[in-house]
């Protein structure tokens, strides 16, 4: 008679955790995700200095194992790396003047320049912590300014979005992750489109490029700083890697890279600048 | 359990949530690192079985869930499973081959995976499998199965076990 009570407690257990797991899970999706912030910024508050002192000792151990397991990939992402320094050189002088093309066009619609707006520079301390989100987790918070859905730039372009800010620390979600969207403009006719992330380590995907549309490689993509839009204007975003239109396709198939080395993000500047409600 | 047990098992939480965020997101193999928060549920359900497999997923899965960019109580939904299920189709005993251990980890580790992808994606992550699922199962299932036979012994002393008397798992199953 033991075994069958010992099961019933068992499953009892099991069913009020998974109801308890579903509950939290449905508050934080509903809007009840200030609870789930306040926990995550206690978290993190408790949490840094631990990993900061940890991190100092073991993280010359990790960084060995890691050298270690990506050796080939390291001499691989040299020999890229050249490659993309050869391409950025011819791509400067012609970002000069699509710089003033579009420095000339905002003028005339009066709209802000990045240059105009005050940034906050953070070290950047995590990268990536699951491996289903592209995200980094930089050490600045609602204490220096920053707010959720500030724009992040560095190493050459739009980095990403802050989706979490607590008070010494915030977490970015990155230009590639699966949820990112921004709006782009570009070339002569200002064409607008969506750079959506398709995911860590993969390019991105351009969308709403109409057919025929005038395209090169290498052209690079603003933020367009629309009405509503999560981005103030003219923050390079990505440049076009190849183009194609399928015939009887509604859209151009574009495919781009991030403007910004999404792999060297030791530093990055939260732009104080917040999306309109 | 008593005082200690729990005290114990706390400490073998935050020993691994340290190594998740000093050594594990540092090591890097095809765009994936190790997710090492993950195994606790399992050694615990071998070792301890179904209930305490359970609850060790869901408070590991909680404070996975507050470092995480994620909905928050997925790791925990997804720990508890693993747990409970690993603990109840396991027969699992000190006297069971040494290689048991890593297989249940690499299999278990692989079906977590897929379920956190697949939960995600019902919970609006649809990016979630657009992931190389392939390349994260790969990664965290060896990882977890070359560090599941020193997890497992951390496991067991920290639910107080005499060795003698084999695992918890045979204990709880009576």
């Amino acid at each position: 008679m033991a075994r069958p009570r010992r099961s019933r407690r068992t499953l009892t257990v099991v069913v009020v955790l998974v109801l308890v797991s579903i509950a939290i899970i449905t508050i934080d999706e509903r809007g009840g995700s200030r609870v789930s912030s306040d926990l995550r910024n206690a978290a993190s508050r408790v949490f840094a200095p631990i990993r900061k002192g940890v991190d100092d000792v073991l993280r010359p151990i990790g960084n060995f194992f890691a050298g270690a397991v990506n050796y080939g990939s390291v001499a691989q992402e040299n020999a890229k790396l050249q490659a993309t320094l050869g391409r950025l050189r011819q791509q400067q002088a012609e970002q000069a003047y699509e710089q003033r093309q579009l420095r000339q066009m905002a003028a005339l619609l009066h709209l802000s320049y990045l240059g105009s707006l005050q940034t906050v520079t953070a070290q950047t301390v995590t990268v990536n912590v699951s491996n289903f989100v592209a995200s980094i987790g930089i050490d600045k918070g609602t204490a220096d300014g920053v707010a959720l859905g500030m724009p992040v730039v560095g190493a050459g372009g739009l980095v990403g979005q802050v989706v979490q800010a607590f008070r010494h620390s915030a977490t970015v979600r990155l230009l590639t992750d699966g949820r990112s969207k921004v709006g782009v403009s570009f070339g002569r006719h200002a064409t607008q489109a969506v750079v959506n992330g398709e995911g860590s380590g993969d390019p991105l995907a351009v969308d709403f490029v109409p057919p025929g549309t005038p395209m090169r490689k290498g052209q690079v993509l603003f933020t367009n700083g629309l009405a509503g839009a999560e981005y103030p204007n003219g923050i390079p975003v990505a440049f076009v890697t190849s183009y194609d239109t399928v015939p009887g396709a509604s859209q151009m198939t574009v495919v781009a890279q991030p403007m910004a080395n999404l792999h060297q993000l030791t530093y990055v500047d939260v732009v104080l600048w917040e999306p309109a409600p | 359990m008593t005082g200690g047990d729990v005290a114990r098992t706390g400490l073998v939480v935050l020993l691994f949530l340290l190594v998740q965020q000093t050594i594990a997101l540092n090591i890097v193999v095809a765009g994936a690192h190790p997710d090492v928060l993950l195994l606790l549920p399992i050694v615990t359900g071998l070792g301890a079985g179904p209930a305490r497999g359970a609850a060790m997923g869901f408070a590991a899965g909680i404070v996975a869930d507050l470092f995480v960019p994620a909905p928050f109580g997925l790791s925990a939904l997804v720990g508890t499973l693993v747990g409970f299920a690993v603990g109840s189709l396991v027969n699992y005993s000190s006297r069971s081959p040494w290689w048991v251990v890593p297989g249940v980890a690499l299999t278990a580790s692989a079906a977590a995976v897929m379920l956190y992808a697949v939960l995600g994606a019902v919970l609006g992550e649809e990016q979630f499998l657009r992931a190389d699922l392939a390349a994260i199962v790969l990664v965290v299932g060896v990882a977890n199965a070359l560090l599941s036979l020193p997890a497992l012994r951390l496991v067991i002393w920290s639910f107080g076990v005499n060795r003698e008397r084999g695992t918890l798992a045979a204990v709880g199953r009576r």
